[in-house]
């Protein structure tokens, strides 16, 4: 490939515009050099030719290509002061393709408006006044999903653990899973917001995070400690203090350096959590409009249909210390007999790959069993296997969670099991 | 000594809970003087307004593209499209290939043997040589 000699650059080359230039077609152009001469035209110094007349700039139009505008009609103009706006006017969101058929796709409910459809797209990091931003709909929507995911949660999975509980919100309803939800509709969004942006695309920026609150929790004062140090914090002050997921309420001081470095690379871990972040508010977002405008069954049955209907495997969510140690307790708890762990079968003692199957035998009850390499790893996984058949009982599908007796022609309720709580106390 | 948790994230499927078309956006182009593009433009006339209206949750947008074969096409919830080139075809000709990109997932074509594709675990488990009566040789 020749390199480019800027000195033998003529003038013409480093006066035109791109994209705004008369000849940015090539009929244009030659309809161009035919009647109008180009306003940016240079003239050479030692040009020997008749200077072209310049004829005035009033009735040229700036951005004119020669586009004939009865066959094909110019776009919409924008509203005034449209572009210096940090979000898209209200009115606009009734012309955007893109939100109507957003609206469709998610069969919302007609009394939801295209407005407020267009404003649950709009994050506060890009419009921080909270009448133009989602904040108030997504602090709605957070508590809404949020509350149906640990009802349905708590009924289903009665024993489970807090910490596994917890870990279980959050792989429903967390900010990534909602993103996913949020990509899943079809959401795309804006590469910088503004005014002039279609309503229909989500809009957020990277460059200022926008301070709104979505979710409950307080802001530790010992938080910077946790961090550096590792303080420790128990499960009953992350019950108290932190948010519905149990984690510590984040400073944002604590990504300075990530900041940083945002501009200069493709996309770091903290631009990545921002968009997550905008994508999971937009999905709490339309929930709480959905909730604002048709009502509880409604968003109720919009949170059945696109969060609670995700799979997630529980039984790989436990990560156990002394399993054996852990079984040993629970026995004693329940007032089992001691369990003890008896070898079932095996192949291949001697061979460079042994099987050993294990079982947990509490009394003539078998809790658990297991197949592992070594009889010390088959035992591990035989009390790990009998501990997640605890923690996991499920009085089964279809449990009724408190939510259902608002319906008007509710049965009377029946006391759902509560367990007495988990085996060792952390 | 406790239970602790590790993270995941649930699996969406498409059509539980919810169904979503992932088909979002279809673009016709067209071109007025070519006569490979009179079957496109009969489709234009004649039968896109009643597609597009039955068909609410995808965008339409129709533009021209003078002295260019007409095509379709149409943008996936996946982030891929997916073009067809209609030249010389009939209305009804170009109205099955865009029912054929509105039914289409976004993903590239492959060749599928099983009946049944699942992320559930099989209910009747894996076979196990270690348990039952054995087998006797």
């Amino acid at each position: 490939m020749k390199r480019l000699r800027l000195d033998r650059w003529t003038g013409q080359l480093l006066l035109a515009r791109p994209g705004a230039s008369p000849a940015s077609t090539p009929r244009a152009a030659l309809r161009a050099a035919a009647a109008v001469p180009s306003r940016c035209a240079a003239v050479r110094s030692q040009s020997t030719g008749a200077a072209v007349p310049q004829i005035p700039r009033e009735d040229v139009d700036d951005y004119y290509d020669g586009t004939d505008h009865t066959r094909f009609p110019p776009l919409e103009p924008l509203p005034p002061r449209a572009t210096s706006l940090p979000s898209p006017p209200p009115e606009r969101a009734l012309q955007s393709a893109k939100l109507a058929a957003l609206h469709a796709r998610l069969s919302l409910p007609e009394r939801l408006p295209l407005q407020t459809l267009a404003r649950a797209l709009v994050d506060a990091s890009a419009d921080e006044n909270p009448q133009f931003n989602n904040t108030t709909l997504a602090f709605v929507g957070q508590s809404l999903i949020n509350y149906h995911v640990a009802e349905w949660v708590m009924c289903r999975y009665p024993r489970l653990p807090m910490d596994i509980m917890y870990a279980t919100m959050k792989g429903y309803a967390g900010a990534s899973s909602l993103h996913h939800v949020a990509r899943a509709w079809g959401v795309e969004h804006a590469a910088a917001p503004g005014g002039e942006v279609d309503p229909g695309l989500l809009q957020f920026s990277l460059h200022k995070p926008g301070d709104a609150i979505v979710g409950l929790g307080y802001r530790r004062a010992e938080a910077d400690g946790m961090k550096k140090y590792k303080w420790r914090h128990g499960m009953s002050s992350r019950v108290v203090f932190d948010d519905d997921f149990g984690e510590v309420v984040d400073t944002e001081d604590a990504k300075d350096e990530l900041r940083l470095r945002r501009d200069t690379e493709y996309g770091n871990e903290y631009t990545r959590a921002l968009a997550e972040k905008a994508f999971a508010t937009c999905a709490r977002a339309v929930t709480g409009a959905i909730y604002a405008h048709a009502g509880r069954d409604a968003a109720k049955a919009f949170v059945q249909a696109h969060v609670l209907s995700r799979t997630l495997d529980l039984s790989k969510l436990f990560a156990f210390a002394k399993p054996t140690r852990e079984l040993s307790m629970l026995c004693a708890r329940e007032d089992f007999e001691p369990p003890v762990a008896r070898l079932l079968s095996e192949t291949g003692r001697m061979s460079r790959t042994p099987v050993f199957v294990v079982g947990i035998f509490s009394g003539k009850d078998k809790l658990g069993e297991a197949a592992g390499p070594s009889l010390e790893v088959a035992r591990n996984k035989a009390a790990m296997n009998a501990l997640k058949s605890w923690y996991l009982y499920s009085p089964g599908e279809g449990v009724r969670v408190p939510s259902d007796m608002l319906a008007d022609d509710a049965r009377p309720w029946e006391p759902a099991y509560i367990d007495i709580g988990e085996v060792v106390g952390r | 000594m406790t239970v602790r948790a590790v993270k995941q994230i649930s699996i969406g499927r498409n059509g539980v809970g919810s169904f979503i078309l992932q088909c979002k956006k279809m673009d016709f182009h067209y071109c007025d003087w070519a006569g490979s593009s009179k079957g496109m433009n009969g489709f234009i006339k004649s039968l896109l307004p009643k597609f597009a209206a039955s068909h609410p949750q995808v965008e339409f947008s129709v533009s021209p593209r003078p002295s260019k074969h007409p095509v379709i096409i149409a943008q996936y919830i996946n982030g891929r499209e997916k073009a067809i080139c209609v030249r010389n075809m009939e209305p009804y000709e170009v109205l099955k290939k865009a029912e054929l990109l509105r039914d289409a997932n976004g993903e590239k074509l492959r060749k599928v043997t099983k009946p049944v594709q699942s992320i559930n675990e099989s209910v009747r488990g894996v076979w196990s040589p270690y348990h039952g009566n054995g087998l006797r040789v």
